[in-house]
């Protein structure tokens, strides 16, 4: 059909081309801005690969925000994945309210970072937060100053990002539990009656796919993370949790240095690039 | 699936770690709803979580953001709901007839898979790395501080998501309606308003209700791109402290005011929101 043979670009054509143009054009100019020694409103000089060299060489604000960045993401993977796959298994049965369960384990996925960001600072306030009140009224005489020190604060970070994206895990490894076939598992309840023994060698593994699908998605979300250190500790104290992305946030739009700043996009893209290679393999399977 | 060899003991333990599982849930709503509250004096002297038993509640700050503060907040209101319905209407439009056509047609010189592979890249590109260009191509067009412009971010960035959703969903459907049309000859067009999309509306619902909610929660390209005028309530709430310190009653009541549409608004989508997230890997 000759018809067949144009229409069909009319249906995808405009989509890849709006997407192109607001994404394609964007990235080649910052990478054009990479190579340059540019200040936003100002002349630009062509210094080559300076900026790269300056980031991974001499740069220690790069790998303070880099290492931070690494921190929160593996805390975050590990514990959202762990809790949402323990909330999972207990809510893979037959249960009253299930639905509601679901229902209130959606509404964080949805609620914006940077409020969340802003109640954890309300949350967690050394006087009069909701944590410390707690562990005052349990007698601890002394809670955390959750902002003012390092290590508090990054965990105070950590708890606030996991609470929003344990939903996210659980909703996800559910529905891998609950398509898996339930013939296996009535055949395995004939030769042993060990829970433990079935998780192990029947659930974990069938679970596997879902398992990665949800940790490469959890780590390249948890790698951009902004919103949640810049509403709650401003990156304090002192760059204790400035994260990569916060970092280059401060160089290209505070301080202007847009060049610099484009080089330090650059290798977060190709940082980003290398986690989701593998998830995309996969997924070449799927979209077959 | 579980075997069940309940004893009391055992439903006990479960429904424990459930009540757990829930309470650690809403304890964030809970405390911002309790402080909202709270008379301003009492927030900062005396540490507490329970109404009635520990402070008397009180409406002021309620009145406060609905009278005094009323302007600000209604216009940033206003902004986030047009931006986030012009940013989903682009992207849904879009996203469909994309997702359509990459799950009815074949394409030979760029295969189907390698499209639909593009258009998840998108999804994995961190937004960051587009931020300085997207805010010097801002202020050469003039759109700085405009609407406008966060419409076209956001329908950049949520088309991806939609295109892949609804791709997946048309891939589900029988594709044979669609082909007897054809024959008795309808155009592709026809056939694609009147059998494919009338199939396909509770889906195409959820997914603009889930683009609607990222563009609402956008946070990086709303700060960047705008000052005044266009700031989206995203923007307002993150101004709340520089005046005087944390000032937790206005930060209560504008969190929940923020945050309560998308939330709510997502509960309608929730048989979508599993493989919508995972963009299809996954079926919920």
């Amino acid at each position: 059909m000759p018809e067949r043979s144009r229409v069909k670009y009319l249906f995808v054509l405009p989509g890849i081309i709006w997407v192109l143009l607001f994404t394609i054009f964007p990235l080649l100019y910052s990478l054009r801005l990479a190579f340059f020694q540019a200040r936003l409103g100002k002349s630009e000089t062509f210094i080559w690969l300076e900026n790269f060299r300056r980031a991974l060489f001499d740069d220690y604000r790069f790998w303070n925000s880099m290492g931070v960045t690494v921190f929160f993401v593996a805390c975050s993977v590990i514990c959202t994945v762990s809790l949402g796959l323990a909330l999972a298994l207990l809510f893979n049965r037959p249960l009253r309210g299930q639905r509601l369960f679901r229902a209130l384990f959606t509404t964080p996925l949805f609620t914006a970072p940077i409020a969340l960001g802003y109640l954890g600072l309300t949350i967690f306030h050394e006087q009069v937060g909701a944590v410390n009140t707690v562990l005052f009224a349990l007698g601890v005489e002394h809670p955390p100053a959750w902002f003012s020190s390092i290590w508090p604060a990054r965990i105070a970070i950590v708890l606030v990002d996991i609470w929003q994206w344990t939903p996210f895990c659980f909703l996800v490894l559910l529905a891998g539990l609950q398509s898996l076939p339930d013939e296996i598992y009535e055949a395995a309840w004939l030769d042993t009656s060990s829970s433990w023994d079935i998780f192990r060698y029947i659930t974990l593994p069938l679970l596997t796919p879902v398992l990665f699908t949800v940790s490469i998605l959890r780590m390249v979300e948890a790698f951009k993370m902004l919103d949640i250190p810049f509403s709650m500790t401003s990156g304090g104290p002192g760059a204790a949790t400035q994260t990569y992305s916060f970092y280059i946030y401060l160089t290209g739009l505070r301080n202007f240095n847009a060049g610099y700043a484009s080089a330090l996009a650059y290798i977060l893209l190709f940082v980003m690039v290398l986690i989701s290679l593998s998830f995309f393999n996969r997924l070449r399977q799927i979209y077959e | 699936m579980y075997q069940g060899r309940s004893t009391l003991v055992g439903k006990i333990a479960l429904w424990f770690v459930i009540l757990i599982a829930v309470s650690w849930a809403i304890f964030p709503f809970y405390w911002a709803i309790v402080t909202s509250f709270k008379q301003p004096g009492v927030i900062m002297t005396t540490p507490s979580l329970f109404p009635w038993l520990q402070f008397t509640p009180t409406l002021a700050n309620w009145s406060g953001e609905f009278t005094q503060r009323w302007p600000e907040i209604s216009r940033a209101l206003g902004n986030s709901l047009i931006v986030s319905i012009g940013a989903t209407l682009i992207a849904i439009t879009l996203g469909t007839m994309a997702g359509y056509g990459l799950a009815r047609f074949r394409f030979r010189r760029w295969k189907n898979k390698d499209m639909t592979m593009w258009f998840l890249s998108q999804r994995f590109l961190p937004p960051m790395a587009t931020a300085i260009p997207f805010f010097l191509v801002m202020k050469f067009l003039n759109l700085l501080d405009t609407q406008l412009a966060l419409i076209l971010v956001n329908a950049t960035f949520t088309m991806p998501f939609a295109v892949l959703t609804l791709r997946d969903v048309f891939k589900e459907l029988p594709k044979e309606m669609e082909e007897s049309a054809w024959v008795d000859g309808a155009s592709h067009f026809q056939a694609f308003f009147r059998i494919a999309l009338p199939l396909a509306a509770p889906a195409i619902a959820a997914a603009a209700v889930i683009c609607f909610a990222f563009s609402w929660n956008e946070f990086l390209f709303a700060l960047i791109l705008t000052y005044r005028n266009a700031q989206p309530i995203t923007v307002v709430i993150a101004g709340v402290e520089h005046t005087q310190g944390v000032q937790f009653w206005f930060v209560a009541t504008r969190l929940l005011i923020a945050i309560l549409p998308p939330a709510l608004l997502a509960l309608t989508a929730q048989r979508y929101i599993v493989r919508g997230l995972t963009f299809g890997a996954v079926k919920g």
